[in-house]
């Protein structure tokens, strides 16, 4: 087939746009192993940066990670129940509790964050411990657990699945643990991945909860910007963007539909 | 066909089967009713007797609560308080689904996708916790038992239709459960594997002999499967008899429409004899196949009493002329390969049916003379039809 001109015309439109999108993401990386910027990449690569990031920061890079996996195992303890309920028993409070368990996505991170502040705030002690943030970043990332999950489990017939358990004799909790939970996996899975990103990058709220003692990564990113050298944020920038990817990418290939394709062939054979 | 003399195993090297022999249990619901939440009375008072290793097929269109006595049955619903259903001695009334001690099929399968065929057939045994080297054991023969045990190791979404029900009826049956309950079981299955699976859910129950409960919209599923079936209508039950007796003698205008006699014409009786438009059949010559209706319509002794008649594609023969009792026209031919069946105008309000040689030389317009082969027909008087419909309502 020969390709005209308009196919090589969007294909220069794409690469330009990746480039507009990419160079930026390497320069940034580029600069931030680079001895002095504002000398260019000719004065030579180090790895100082990243230490003295480490250094500075280390506290709460580790307070990030710490409080995603926190904020996972409370967001997986309470969402795929609350999914199960949703989606088992759907009525008009159910409905209701729904609607109110998104809110907070749609509210401003800031808003949420004052209203927080305005009536826990007091607790001084509550106030300055990991947990307020904890709080504010399960009531942020909740709602995609839940929904994750619930669209999982409301594709898998799961009345009839439990009716199915439960002839063969398994009380509630045998069929909520070994079927309906295994079943919701790929939901749980997705729902894991999108709390533990969102949490780890969770900036307004967590700027507005976080005290000198609790800074988490994105608010310590924001410190090393307006305080540091360029080096140092753009070394920082680095990290964040090495933590994040494998996580982004293992999203990517879970949300990718098909995996099951192959075995349609082997249905025809079968039959 | 006799339940009992069917019930023999066919298979005495198999265990399991004979196990299941020896423990067939007597099912009971007296008094049963069963009102939804918002209302709607699914089932109106009823009493149903299984009898042990007897497969019972509840039959009706969809809506019918055929499914609800089922789901009673198997402690997927309660009945309305004053309802008792009894397994053997065992009063099950109040008993949840996982105490009772049920084998269930699902038209869906509700088979476990995280699990592979031989998991999903352990899943009852180690909820039971049996021991494990019985367990594998019970599985394996399972498995062998519905020719699946080649794919112990696949997982549920690499099956086809016909294998995944295999695999539904090895969970279900794993267990040794009193009663095996089957909803619709091959509604999904194409026309063609249906039959095959069919007899072979057949011989499985013979074979096994536990008590079974089928439940189904397909009147040749339910006699080909059934020793005896309960034809339901709007939350009742409209009869209850072998398959011979439902498909020969049906007790209302209800039962024999669904069970395939989809002519219908109106007459009336007078005195001894039943009379359609000018022809007159003498009550003794229809059909002795109607003995239940019989004696109702028997009643109506002096006075022109209304009267439906049904009767099948055989109800009806081309003949003479000269001895011809109706004339009419036919308005389609279709050709079934071993037989013809026409549509005839000219005979009822509506159209009828009848089968004819397919060599038979005939074409659409052609006018026809007929006569009523009259072992076939089906007569209802009104009278007894309004009783039948007050019932039901």
């Amino acid at each position: 087939m020969r390709r005209g001109y308009s196919f090589y015309a969007q294909l220069g439109l794409t690469v330009l746009l990746c480039l507009f999108i990419v160079v930026p993401i390497v320069m940034s990386a580029l600069a931030g192993v680079t001895v002095n910027i504002f000398k260019g990449v000719s004065s030579g690569l180090t790895l100082r940066w990243i230490f003295e990031v480490w250094d500075l920061y280390a506290q709460s890079i580790l307070l990030s990670l710490w409080l995603a996996v926190a904020c996972l195992v409370v967001t997986t303890l309470a969402g795929v129940p609350l999914a199960y309920v949703l989606v088992r028993r759907p009525n008009r409070l159910t409905r209701m509790f729904e609607e109110i368990l998104t809110l907070p996505v749609a509210i401003p991170g800031l808003a949420l964050a004052l209203a927080l502040l305005i009536t826990y705030g007091g607790f001084g002690s509550f106030r300055s411990s990991w947990v307020f943030i904890l709080i504010g970043h399960v009531l942020f990332t909740l709602p995609f657990m839940v929904r994750s999950v619930a669209a999982v489990m409301s594709a898998m017939d799961m009345k009839t699945l439990e009716e199915g358990a439960a002839s063969l004799g398994a009380g509630f909790w045998h069929r909520f643990l070994h079927v309906i939970v295994p079943n919701a996996m790929p939901g749980i899975l997705a729902g894991a991945l999108m709390v533990v990103t969102l949490s780890i990058g969770e900036f307004n709220l967590t700027w507005m909860l976080h005290t000198p003692l609790t800074k988490t990564l994105p608010v310590g990113l924001a410190d090393s910007y307006a305080s540091m050298r360029l080096e140092i944020g753009s070394a920082y920038t680095l990290i964040f963007f090495v933590l994040i990817m494998p996580l982004l990418i293992a999203m990517q290939m879970l949300a990718r539909p098909g995996k099951k394709r192959h075995t349609a062939s082997q249905l025809a054979e079968d039959e | 066909m006799n339940a009992t003399e069917m019930a023999q195993p066919a298979d005495q090297n198999n265990q399991y089967a004979r196990n299941e022999n020896r423990a067939s249990t007597r099912i009971e619901l007296a008094g049963c009713t069963k009102t939804f939440p918002d209302g709607t009375r699914a089932l109106l008072p009823f009493d149903l007797t299984i009898n042990g290793g007897e497969t019972l097929v509840l039959l009706g269109p969809s809506g019918c609560g055929k499914t609800t006595i089922l789901r009673l049955i198997a402690g997927l619903e309660f009945p309305d308080a004053g309802g008792k259903i009894t397994f053997g001695d065992d009063d099950v009334t109040r008993q949840s689904i996982e105490k009772r001690r049920v084998g269930m099929v699902f038209q869906s399968y509700a088979l476990f996708p995280n699990m592979t065929v031989a998991e999903n057939v352990a899943y009852g045994l180690k909820v039971q916790k049996v021991e494990r080297r019985e367990r594998d054991e019970r599985v394996r023969a399972m498995l062998e038992m519905m020719h699946i045990d080649m794919l112990a190791d696949r997982r549920i979404d690499q099956l086809s239709g016909g294998q995944r029900q295999r695999v539904a009826l090895a969970r279900a049956i794993a267990l040794r459960p009193r009663v095996l309950l089957l909803d619709e079981p091959l509604t999904a299955l194409d026309a063609k594997l249906r039959v095959r699976l069919r007899s072979e859910i057949n011989g499985l129950l013979r074979k096994l002999g536990i008590t079974a409960i089928y439940v189904t919209h397909d009147q040749e599923e339910a006699m080909a499967l059934g020793d005896r079936i309960v034809v339901m209508q709007k939350g009742s039950i409209a009869q209850i008899g072998t398959p011979r007796e439902i498909y020969r003698a049906p007790v209302s205008p209800f039962v024999a429409d669904f069970v395939g006699a989809s002519n219908r014409l109106e007459g009336r009786i007078e005195q001894d004899s039943l009379v359609l438009g000018d022809v007159k059949i003498a009550l003794d010559q229809i059909g002795h196949a109607i003995s239940t209706g019989g004696s109702q319509h028997g009643k109506g002794d002096d006075g022109d009493i209304p009267a439906e008649v049904f009767f099948r594609a055989d109800g009806l023969a081309i003949c003479d002329p000269e001895q011809a009792q109706l004339r009419g026209r036919v308005e389609a031919v279709s050709y079934l390969g071993e037989k013809s069946r026409l549509t005839v105008s000219g005979i009822g309000e509506s159209p009828v049916t009848l089968d004819v040689d397919p060599d038979y030389q005939i074409a659409v317009g052609d006018d026809i003379h007929c006569c009523f082969n009259s072992e076939r027909l089906t007569v209802f008087t009104r009278n007894m039809d309004a009783d039948c419909r007050e019932k039901a309502v």
